[in-house]
């Protein structure tokens, strides 16, 4: 079975490092894109450990090269299965490789005091949903304030699931990092019992399939 | 909010990074098999969609029937 890891311009190289599986990395290229893989045992577990090492795998890849992570796991059966895959999307594909250059993943959480834990409390009925579109009205104003302040940098902003306060994929150059992290860092200390915290720069996992591409 | 409540900056990265590893990125149609402790549980061969737990819990809140 072949694990994928990423896709990479079609004149990328394998990096000499071992895989998952502690097998060597390889490299399925086709004319506008490339894949690169590991053949694994049919046996893959996927815990966070192995999520862990594989995106330690994605990050060096990507010091080398522009990435599209492939979402952990993603196994296929045969290099040629991958050829086929790869051959199927590599216009898309090295598009998007193209679009994203010089560009990382950073992720922004932020809460606030009255932050709730997005869980049923015990209240019910009226008051628990008039707390709920409060809660609700909290995140969409604090997701809008805190994409105005980074619009500067950020070249793509994506809303992720939080189960308290927000979380913001933002799409930034390196050198757009630190004036983001400072204006995260400005919006903590403008009232008390703000908390924010800048995780990355990664590789574009969340920006990996351009959304206007997909629904166009 | 207390010492307790406030995040560690490392932890935060690494669950972060965890989770887009298996909510982001490219989705290909494939197999795969999901194993714990060594042991095969499911062998899945058609297109599958791996997301963070509280993205498929809040999908099956909403009933939908895939995240």
């Amino acid at each position: 079975m072949m694990l994928l890891y990423a896709v990479v311009p079609s004149d990328a190289t394998a990096p000499d490092v071992p895989g998952l599986a502690g097998r060597p990395l390889e490299i399925i290229r086709a004319a506008a894109a490339a894949v690169i893989v590991e053949e694994c045992p049919d046996r893959l577990s996927a815990t966070n450990h192995e999520a862990g090492t594989f995106a330690e795998i994605v990050c060096n890849l990507a010091e080398s090269a522009s990435v599209l992570p492939v979402r952990f796991p993603t196994v296929l059966t045969t290099r040629s299965a991958v050829l086929a895959e790869l051959q199927a999307h590599e216009r898309v594909w090295g598009q998007r490789l193209r679009d994203l250059s010089g560009l990382s993943e950073v992720v922004i959480r932020a809460q606030w005091a009255d932050a709730e834990p997005d869980s049923p409390s015990s209240a019910s009925g009226t008051s628990y949903l008039l707390s709920r579109a409060a809660a609700m009205q909290q995140r969409e104003a604090s997701v809008a304030e805190i994409s105005g302040l980074i619009r500067d940098w950020a070249r793509e902003i994506k809303v992720l699931r939080s189960q308290q306060g927000i979380r913001l994929a933002c799409l930034v150059a390196g050198t757009d990092i630190p004036p983001l992290e400072r204006a995260i860092l400005r919006w903590q200390e403008a009232a008390d019992r703000r908390q924010a915290v800048v995780s990355g720069p990664w590789p574009p996992f969340s920006f990996a399939v351009d959304q206007e591409a997909v629904h166009a | 909010m207390n010492d307790a409540e406030r995040w560690s900056k490392q932890e935060v990265a690494l669950v972060d990074l965890i989770d887009r590893v298996i909510g982001g990125g490219v989705v290909i149609a494939g197999e795969v098999v999901i194993g714990v402790a060594g042991v095969d549980l499911v062998y899945l061969g058609l297109q599958l969609v791996l997301a963070p737990a509280h993205e498929v819990e809040e999908s099956v809140a909403l009933g939908r029937r895939s995240p």
